[in-house]
């Protein structure tokens, strides 16, 4: 699947129409099937190619616990330090350097400013796109310091490259048009910081470009409620407050640690809780796990996780954004101009890099008279 | 090829556009870079690539391959050709590249003296076979211009057919005492025979002796028998994906279990183009269930 998601980026184009079934009515779900289509002839089997169970996030990119996660974001941040002083560049201090948490306020920070972003967007973005541009950003960050790569530009490009995945075709003059408070020139500037900035994320991304949103879960649940569960009377009733919950779910790491089907199925149980609505019959009779007890301990269990990760988010301060952000300027400013002259992602592939054809003659005084 | 232009004269294809460039010995056009090479004008040949240096490379291959031509059957074994292709290539690379040419040359020299019966011998098989090849053309574009004018006369004599039936209609409508309608049905019935016939020629195929491969028709082909392969039997086992949850109703069932129900029905825009409401309702329950149960252990 890898392969089929990085031709799709560097085609640059969209599919043609007449090779994918129409869009899919449902309200606020836009898309069937991707590029696995084309790729077999059946629709059954496309289906079996497409899904979250083989998919690259469930193999790759989802973890066991908050722990885990915690802590390969510690190794981010320790490994830009370590570079910082391997490269022995002087007058550099530890408390130079941002924490843990002073990072993650910054990331709260600029998940805001990016979900403002794609909520802001013109022509509007569909809900999944901003699910993947979030989930990038996530991602990105799970393996990278704040402090290496300035999350203003990565936001951007995150957002960028979404638009591309999710076949939402925007053009790059379009989204340089969204930039609201630059000028034409300044939005030139920024895109052509985008585009060097996207091999980079694609390559931090690990190539694993598709991303599972619980959107279409949660369409798909609320479909199985009214078919085969008659004892709610209406689960639309649910479909508003189970939005919100997928909302907020975004802005936390539940998207690292769930498979999108249960973070579909614990914003629909918690919105019937907070209506005082019973669906307990629903896990046993409909889901078949009456004999399984096991599992919906397991179930309830990671239901009760989340909900915490949702309680535990804070939105970040201002007065503590303030202090944190000019110190990520500072250290970019001292310590990423070195990179700036290559282009991002080209790094370790010395033979992409272009030589020039021809060298330059060296301009002298001689060469003005 | 309009940004090309001669570097001595700055004309390019935009103001003469019957300009050719030429390309020289040293890959350069118009060659005054490398002025230590001198320049013939009998060594200027008209231009066929874009890129000069592909153009010299092939001048090169050209005269390389006159010397170094050996085929596939002269070799024992593939790993032999495949040496010997890899020897060519390095010579053409390394002339091309201006890389220790005189080392180059004397090794050319040296395989033209110890090959010379060798190549005068491939030279011949070649200039013949390119003889049977353009004999053979020959007499295909023969066999085409034969058939081509074979369906002109075909076409003439029908079309004159059609022609006398017009006439002699006229000439019976001036003449015969019979009434005008009686005429143009008998005229009718002659122009619709003259068509059948005209499909039946149509139809009848040309005898001929000779399949479109080559082979004759009567010709046995001595078909050597195939070895049989015993291999074990297959036997189809249906493929089995795991996904972690609940199972998915067929695409099928769904409107009879009642899911259909819930989905917005498809407009006749959207059947048009092969879509029903049944494929977006089965893709949602299937990422609804896709991964929902926890992992065992």
């Amino acid at each position: 699947m890898n392969r089929g998601e990085w031709i799709l980026i560097s085609r640059r184009a969209q599919v043609s129409k007449s090779t994918r079934p129409r869009l899919c009515p449902i309200e606020r779900v836009n898309q069937i099937c991707r590029c696995s289509f084309f790729l077999f002839d059946s629709f059954s089997f496309a289906e079996a190619a497409a899904m979250f169970h083989n998919s690259s996030q469930r193999k790759y990119w989802i973890f066991k616990s908050e722990d885990e996660v915690a802590h390969m974001r510690r190794k981010a941040n320790q490994k830009f330090r370590n570079k910082i002083q391997e490269s022995g560049k002087s007058a550099v201090s530890d408390s130079m350097f941002l924490e843990r948490h002073e990072e993650d306020v910054l990331f709260r920070h600029y998940e805001r400013r990016l979900l403002d972003f794609c909520n802001a967007f013109k022509p509007a973005m569909p809900k999944s796109v901003v699910g993947t541009a979030l989930m990038y950003f996530r991602r990105f960050y799970l393996n990278n310091s704040v402090m290496e790569h300035h999350p203003r530009t990565i936001m951007l490009t995150c957002a960028y490259l979404s638009c591309k995945v999710d076949e939402f075709n925007v053009s790059s003059t379009q989204f340089g048009g969204n930039l609201l408070h630059e000028t034409p020139a300044g939005q030139e500037r920024v895109l052509e910081q985008i585009l060097e900035y996207e091999l980079l994320l694609i390559q931090q991304l690990n190539f694993h470009l598709v991303v599972h949103n619980p959107y279409r879960p949660m369409e798909g649940l609320l479909i199985d409620l009214k078919t085969r569960y008659p004892t709610l009377e209406n689960p639309e009733s649910l479909r508003k407050s189970a939005d919100d919950f997928l909302t907020q779910a975004a802005m936390t790491d539940a998207g690292l640690l769930f498979p999108p089907s249960q973070i579909a199925l614990a914003a629909i149980l918690n919105s019937a809780l907070r209506a005082s609505l019973s669906m307990e019959s629903y896990l046993t009779e409909c889901l078949g796990l009456k004999e399984d007890k096991d599992s919906i301990s397991k179930m309830y269990d990671s239901m009760r996780r989340m909900k915490t990760l949702l309680k535990k988010y804070e939105l970040p301060k201002a007065d503590e954004v303030n202090i944190y952000k000019p110190r990520l300027e500072r250290i970019h400013a001292q310590f990423a101009s070195s990179s700036n002259k290559r282009k991002r992602g080209y790094e370790d592939d010395s033979h992409v890099a272009k030589e020039p054809r021809l060298v330059e003659e060296e301009w002298t005084d001689e060469d003005l008279m | 090829m309009d940004d090309q232009g001669c570097p001595r004269c700055k004309t390019t294809k935009y103001r003469n556009p019957s300009l050719k460039l030429m390309v020289n010995v040293c890959g350069h056009t118009l060659c005054e870079n490398c002025c230590d090479t001198p320049l013939r004008k009998s060594n200027f040949r008209v231009q066929l690539f874009e890129d000069p240096t592909v153009d010299k490379e092939v001048e090169i291959r050209k005269k390389v391959l006159k010397i170094y031509n050996k085929r596939d059957f002269d070799f024992s074994s593939l790993r032999e050709y495949n040496d010997y292709l890899e020897q060519v290539e390095d010579i053409v690379y390394n002339l091309t590249n201006n890389l220790d040419v005189e080392n180059t040359k004397l090794k050319m020299e040296q395989y033209q003296r110890e090959h010379r019966d060798l190549i005068q011998k491939n030279k011949a098989t070649l200039t013949r076979e390119q003889e049977e090849l353009e004999e053979l053309l020959l007499l295909e574009q023969q066999g085409n211009e034969q058939r081509r004018l074979d369906v002109l006369q075909d076409e003439q004599r029908q079309l004159q057919a059609k022609r006398k039936n017009k006439q002699a209609l006229l000439d019976e409508l001036e003449q015969s005492q019979l009434p005008a309608t009686i005429l143009l049905a008998q005229h009718k019935v002659r122009a619709a025979q003259l068509e059948t016939q005209i499909e039946q020629q149509k139809q009848t195929v040309k005898p001929t002796n000779l399949f479109s491969t080559g082979i004759h028709m009567r010709q046995t082909v001595s078909l050597v028998a195939v070895p049989k392969v015993e291999d074990v039997l297959f036997h189809y086992k249906p493929l089995h994906v795991e996904t972690y949850g609940p199972p998915v109703p067929e695409l099928e069932q769904l409107s009879r279990v009642g899911y259909l129900n819930h989905v917005r029905a498809a407009m006749p825009q959207d059947t048009a183009g092969g879509y029903t409401s049944a494929l977006a309702c089965h893709r949602a329950i299937q990422d609804a269930f896709s991964g929902l149960f926890p992992l065992k252990g």
